[in-house]
């Protein structure tokens, strides 16, 4: 008996690993590496969940495309522990020792930037996704694309035109010191003022300061008609409390990067209403018929909605490498040559690179609505009505 | 100058210097009688805030309830790190010589492996909840229930704590300890026993100070270093193992901070922040309220 067991268990286990060689034999490796521990995990635990997905609904449609091949792809993930100087080592490990097929994108604007000396030294094509930096601009064309369009000139630019619209006459503005903050400030004060804008209140604040009452305080104060408060999700909360606290009735109240986290809207639910933000995405723009389609996909995936900037840059940069790949197969010169140059259909609509940069996707105002963020400019592209913040909620 | 009078000011001064005292006390009880560096104890603050927020989406108990849970269970955790490990090292001679140095190593240990446990369990995403999150008109200031509610328990936390240590047995034992460990065992006070409960005390408080926070940010698995962080700059600049210290010490801090900011420019914070911290450890490297060493 005891023979016997032992004799299935052995025709088992050649069966499971001649089965499991062939999968690997067939199956495309894509490589990652991406904060899953250390202080960026939170903000960057819903864009590998974006890639999970990604790679599971191709895999549950028999794999992905390689030029007319199906074949099943396979994940390679490493944590980068919140520690850019661990990108470029981690993404060699991926090209050298994995032997990916494909790279995914990690994680900020300093990974990215961590990674361009790798991906130009094994000419190894990877679609960037949440970098956005002026330093980007001085990327040669190469082996990386950038395809998210809120560049901190194009913020600048149109958000104060945005405000001249309205006829603004003055603002307010609070920055966090961080690299993409204190950038896209500095060409705020440029652009304000070539719109007429006064810049009344102009102060910054480090990330471990745990209460922006002083600040909104003094913006309170000035009367300013705009609040520029370039935020991102932690420090955001502060200044929600504190400008609810001090009833700041500000019409135009800007938060740069926040309020469009489902956990964001969760704790502030109707006070969002009228609060603006930086985007270039809605599942409301029926121009974007995919749109729909992945938000719903990645809300039953995981209850919550995804992020409207860095989990949809995320999904956007699988898309166009998985569309690339279905014309071009693996092959690096050949990826090179159709990333620089197709338009893709994605759920932001077409993409086009032109040099690094994206192209064709204009940077877009969102405004929460109820607590739906609805585009609000440019106008041709608005899912929603531009309108003034109202009282806070009670 | 108008910022000086403002109370809104003054309001935002005291909720914040109630959630330095809160996250200081537990971290000064325990290096005050045991010296120990709980380097873990922004993790456990974490810890509170994630059981406040799963009491209310799971059961609905709102943070004002689910706070004693959350001390119940970092003092639980308390007493299990105590008398399944810590006791064993401290009985050793050979550790004992360098438990400064080897308390903080086996507590980094302890934050990495709550961190992780923490992300594994929940995911790495933020979590954060409305509740009591109305605004309280007090005349000329108006102040969110929360950070309220925040301010009145801190306050009732460190009266407490004051009173325990002053009037009570078990206080008084634990400050003769804390004074000269050796005389206190002569005369006949358990340590063991102390040290057990002082530091449940400190992992509770822990616990309930993350249940507190987690009303007004979010909770995420490696949120918990920069409130480790402040702690140690707190007990340091008020004294270290001296409670009225830790008391003086994060008044002092969120003081500083807001008025500071108020006055000049939030850009300053951390300058005027660090700088008074160099400054008086400069003219009373003990603390404002530390013994001098002879």
């Amino acid at each position: 008996m005891k023979r016997l067991i032992k004799r299935i268990c052995q025709v088992v286990m050649a069966g499971l690993l001649l089965t499991s060689s062939a999968i690997a034999a067939d199956s495309v490796k894509v490589g990652v590496g991406i904060a899953q521990t250390g202080f960026l995990a939170p903000t960057a635990e819903p864009i590998l969940n974006a890639y999970k997905l990604w790679a599971k609904q191709l895999n549950d449609k028999g794999g992905l495309d390689v030029a007319g091949e199906r074949r099943p792809i396979e994940l390679v993930v490493y944590d980068d522990q919140s520690d850019f100087s661990k990108e470029a080592a981690i993404y060699e490990k991926l090209i050298t020792d994995d032997k990916v097929d494909l790279l995914l994108s990690p994680y900020t604007t300093a990974a990215h930037l961590a990674v361009v000396g790798v991906l130009e030294r094994y000419q190894f094509p990877m679609v960037g996704s949440t970098a956005s930096s002026e330093q980007l601009k001085q990327i040669k064309p190469g082996n990386i694309w950038f395809p998210s369009p809120t560049m901190p000139s194009q913020i600048a630019t149109e958000y104060a035109k945005l405000l001249k619209a309205q006829g603004v006459k003055s603002a307010a503005m609070a920055v966090l010191q961080t690299p993409y903050s204190l950038e896209t400030a500095g060409l705020l004060r440029q652009t304000l003022k070539e719109q007429g804008i006064e810049l009344l209140v102009d102060e910054s604040y480090d990330f471990s300061t745990k209460d922006l009452t002083a600040i909104v305080s003094k913006i309170k104060a000035s009367g300013a008609e705009a609040v520029i408060a370039l935020t991102l999700p932690g420090d955001a909360i502060l200044y929600m409390k504190a400008a609810r606290e001090q009833d700041l009735l500000a019409p135009y109240q800007f938060l740069l990067i926040g309020p469009t986290g489902d956990w964001f809207q969760k704790m502030f639910g109707n006070d969002l209403d009228g609060i603006l933000t930086a985007g270039h995405w809605s599942p409301a723009q029926a121009k974007w018929p995919k749109a729909k389609t992945f938000y719903d996909d990645y809300v039953a995936a995981y209850g919550m909605s995804p992020d409207y900037l860095d989990v949809v840059l995320s999904w956007i940069s699988a898309e166009i490498t998985e569309q690339a790949v279905a014309v071009a197969g693996l092959d690096k010169g050949k990826l090179r040559e159709v990333i620089s140059t197709h338009t893709f259909d994605t759920i932001n609509g077409p993409i086009k690179f032109d040099g690094v940069q994206n192209a064709t996707t204009p940077v877009m105002f969102l405004q929460l609505q109820g607590s739906t963020p609805q585009i609000v400019w440019p106008t041709d592209l608005a899912t929603g009505q531009l309108k003034t913040k109202g009282p806070w909620a009670k | 100058m108008e910022q000086i009078a403002s109370l809104q000011i003054l309001l935002s001064a005291l909720v914040l210097s109630s959630v330095y005292v809160l996250v200081a006390l537990g971290l000064n009880l325990v290096y005050g009688t045991m010296r120990l560096l709980n380097v873990a104890h922004g993790d456990l603050m974490m810890l509170g805030g994630y059981v406040a927020y799963w009491s209310l989406v799971l059961l609905g108990i709102g943070t004002l309830g689910s706070m004693f849970g959350a001390a119940a269970l970092g003092a639980l955790l308390g007493f299990i790190l105590y008398q399944f490990l810590l006791r064993r090292f401290l009985s050793n001679s050979r550790f004992a010589q360098r438990l400064e140095s080897n308390s903080m190593i086996i507590f980094f240990g302890l934050s990495i492996i709550v961190q992780n446990l923490m992300s594994l369990a929940f995911t790495a995403d933020p979590r954060s909840y409305n509740y009591m999150n109305g605004i309280v008109d007090l005349g000329h200031v108006r102040v969110e229930a929360s950070r309220l509610v925040v301010l009145v328990v801190g306050v009732a936390a460190a009266t407490s704590l004051v009173l325990f240590f002053r009037y009570s047995r078990l206080g008084l034992a634990a400050r003769a300890l804390i004074q000269q460990k050796d005389a206190a065992a002569l005369v006949g006070i358990d340590a063991n026993r102390i040290n057990l409960i002082v530091f449940c005390l400190g992992f509770g408080l822990a616990g309930l100070a993350g249940a507190l926070v987690s009303m007004t940010e979010a909770i995420t698995p490696f949120g918990g270093f920069q409130y480790t962080i402040a702690a140690f700059v707190i007990i340091i600049l008020g004294g270290l193992g001296n409670l009225w210290g830790g008391i003086v010490g994060g008044v002092l801090l969120a003081f500083i901070e807001i008025y500071g900011s108020a006055l000049t420019s939030t850009a300053y914070r951390s300058i005027i922040v660090y700088g008074v911290f160099v400054a008086v450890l400069c003219l009373r490297p003990q603390g404002l309220l530390g013994k001098r060493i002879a």
